[in-house]
């Protein structure tokens, strides 16, 4: 996968480069509105990130230009302008996903994995995870043909770290991704223990979860 | 008590106290009035019988006889003429008795000696000291009368002159400072006044509402620009620290200080994210036409937040009217409103406490929403500022960042509502919301 990055803060777009590098996108970085324009003329990209706030340029206009030149590209418009104007007029434009910085790059991962099962129509996706099966869409978990309830946030948890299987992902990255944009000033609480000690007491019911692994002090991680 | 007001009393109240005062001492002032005339007339006459003897001689009034006595018909006046002992000297007025024809009266008496071919004679000439007084009533009545009317006209002149006077004043507390909601938007008109201390009192008004407007703005608008740009600093630390998270090389001290650098940097991001939402709170970005139905918001936020019900065991009792609605709000900002509110319901609680969220229509139309919580409670000098930002009360629980509240009260702000807070050290705290005619 090709990802056009196109953000002027050059650490920010390093490490973005840094951490998809790891799940095998290829990325190419723009730091500015002219290079972004030359770059999307030159080559074409499965996945384009702009940066709003541009020196020479506002992103939204290269949004325009870039739906022409690469039709097929999904867009994610990455800014620290969260009014809901931009919002609405970047996804009006063609956008297919907008994140606020600051975001976590599993988060932005995330996103791009989305996309990505949404424009191939992966619908009929189910994950297997030790004797389990997990449908995404119904957004279920399936025990042979017996059907396991979780709460929203429950799945939401799990499905998350089934997404970045075989990677530690810490609570704050958890928390941050359930609870969304939301401003909550708390994060020192156990309630993502307490989420996955709940799912595993249910999913224990039916078969052996020790690929769900506590790294001590850090977080959880699947392992397959 | 209005300066207005204060005047009228104090004018009326004078114009009474001199009223009084000359009601009290009329019929002293108009006795000795009638008396000096009195005087003055005995006197007159007295130079006139002087003056008629020195022209015409005492024969005049004698016709032969040696002495001289006249009163009127109902014996009111008299003046007599008669000859006294050489030694007697008398120039006297006063009051004394006289018998005429068996009627003993009480007159005022001029009596007088003088000298006539070397004789000595008296000449009295007395007046009834009831016909002295006789106008003395009537005299009182008209007085007080035009008095009256005089004190009335001039109180009814000061009052139309205080009211003019002092409506410029009535006019810059009107339009100043009564009903002024924070930040005052409107231009300032100067009031149209000639009293250069109203002028001084109203362009200094002005001047500081300015001032006021203007620290506000820049408040503002440094709040937003600071916060905007400490967030992609904060973008980079949080992703720089994300990389080095992902290494699978790493030792475990080195995972765990970089978790915990993590937490401070998403510490750092969640107070730059709240007071960007209180900058933009302030900034009206937020579109203000949602309808809401409270009893849904509530079932939402007890579902977002259920995890930490369950965690300290709370008790949660939601009685809330389904039909209720409240129109012109935003969502989100109404759900962060009341959702910081049960937040705070169950972090300042007890262990297996309890929370009551109630809704009542007062008599006015007003909608009110309560929530109760039955936690540690807030000290009674702290309650003043919880709604400060970055105000730490409950210090001894030592969580949250001070911005909760804040968030809280800008957002009621935003849609006019009126928060009130009553607490009880070690019985719980109870929010109030207000919808003022929904």
């Amino acid at each position: 996968m090709k990802v056009l990055i196109i953000e002027d803060e050059k650490t920010l777009a390093y490490e973005m480069e840094a951490f998809l590098k790891k799940s095998f996108y290829l990325c190419d970085l723009a730091h500015n509105f002219r290079t972004g324009l030359e770059q999307l003329e030159l080559n074409k990209y499965d996945f384009i990130l702009i940066d709003l706030n541009l020196p020479d340029g506002d992103g939204l206009d290269i949004l325009k230009s870039a739906k022409k030149s690469n039709p097929d590209a999904a867009y994610i418009i990455i800014t620290a302008r969260t009014n809901l104007k931009d919002r609405v007029n970047g996804l009006d434009l063609g956008a297919d996903d907008y994140l606020a910085k600051p975001f976590y790059l599993l988060e932005l991962q995330s996103r791009m994995q989305a996309i990505t099962r949404r424009k191939f129509s992966i619908t009929e996706e189910l994950l297997p995870i030790g004797e389990f099966n997990v449908d995404l869409q119904k957004r279920l978990v399936i025990f042979k043909e017996q059907q396991i309830e979780l709460s929203r946030k429950e799945f939401d948890l799990f499905s998350y770290l089934l997404l970045h299987k075989n990677r530690v992902l810490t609570r704050v990255q958890l928390s941050e991704h359930i609870w969304g944009t939301f401003v909550n000033d708390d994060y020192d609480s156990n309630y993502i223990d307490a989420h996955i000690k709940n799912i595993r007491k249910k999913l224990n019911t039916w078969a052996d979860t020790e690929w769900l692994e506590t790294v001590r002090g850090v977080g959880y991680r699947i392992k397959k | 008590m209005k300066l207005s007001t204060k005047l009228t009393l104090f004018i009326t109240g004078s114009k009474l106290a001199i009223v009084l005062l000359f009601v009290l001492a009329l019929p002293f002032l108009i006795k000795q009035i009638a008396s000096q005339y009195t005087n003055y007339t005995l006197n007159q006459q007295r130079q006139k019988v002087l003056d008629i003897v020195s022209r015409n001689g005492l024969d005049y009034y004698f016709q032969g006889d040696d002495s001289y006595g006249s009163y009127t018909m109902l014996k009111e006046e008299f003046i007599a003429l008669l000859p006294v002992e050489p030694s007697l000297k008398m120039d006297t007025i006063k009051d004394s008795q006289r018998l005429i024809e068996s009627d003993t009266l009480n007159y005022r008496v001029l009596s007088y000696t003088f000298n006539n071919d070397n004789k000595n004679y008296l000449l009295e000439i007395g007046k009834t000291t009831d016909s002295i007084n006789q106008y003395n009533k009537p005299l009182q009545q008209f007085a007080l009368f035009v008095l009256i009317t005089l004190i009335v006209l001039t109180i009814l002149i000061d009052l139309t002159f205080v009211r003019i006077l002092v409506r410029p004043l009535a006019k810059i507390i009107g339009t100043k400072l009564t009903n002024r909601r924070f930040p005052f938007k409107d231009k300032q008109e100067q009031i149209q006044t000639s009293t250069t201390d109203f002028k001084y009192l109203d362009e200094s008004l002005i001047l500081l509402m300015n001032q006021i407007n203007e620290a506000f703005y820049k408040e503002r608008e440094f709040t937003s620009n600071a916060s905007h740009e400490l967030m992609t600093p904060i973008s980079i630390l949080q992703n720089k620290l994300e990389n080095l998270l992902s290494d699978e090389n790493l030792d475990g001290p080195t995972s765990l200080a970089l978790i915990e650098m993590m937490k401070t940097v998403t510490r750092l991001k969640n107070i730059t994210k709240s007071l960007l939402l209180i900058s933009r709170i302030e900034n009206e970005q937020y579109i203000r036409d949602d309808e809401v139905k409270p009893l849904l918001l509530f079932n939402e936020i007890i579902e977002e937040i259920d995890h930490r019900l369950e965690e300290k065991h709370i008790k949660i009792f939601l009685n809330i009217s389904p039909d209720s609605s409240l129109k012109g709000m935003n969502k989100d900002l109404l759900f962060q409103l009341f959702f910081n509110l049960v937040h705070n319901a169950i972090k300042f609680n007890r262990d297996k406490g309890e929370i009551f969220i109630n809704d009542k229509y007062l008599n006015n139309g007003a909608y009110e929403i309560t929530i109760t919580d039955t936690g540690i409670g807030i000290p009674k000098d702290d309650l003043a500022s919880i709604f400060d930002r970055f105000k730490k009360t409950n210090l001894q629980e030592d969580v949250g960042y001070g911005l909760g509240l804040a968030i809280v009260k800008s957002i009621s702000m935003y849609h006019q509502l009126q928060i009130n807070v009553q607490s009880e050290i070690g019985k719980g705290t109870t929010f109030t919301i207000t919808f003022p005619n929904n």
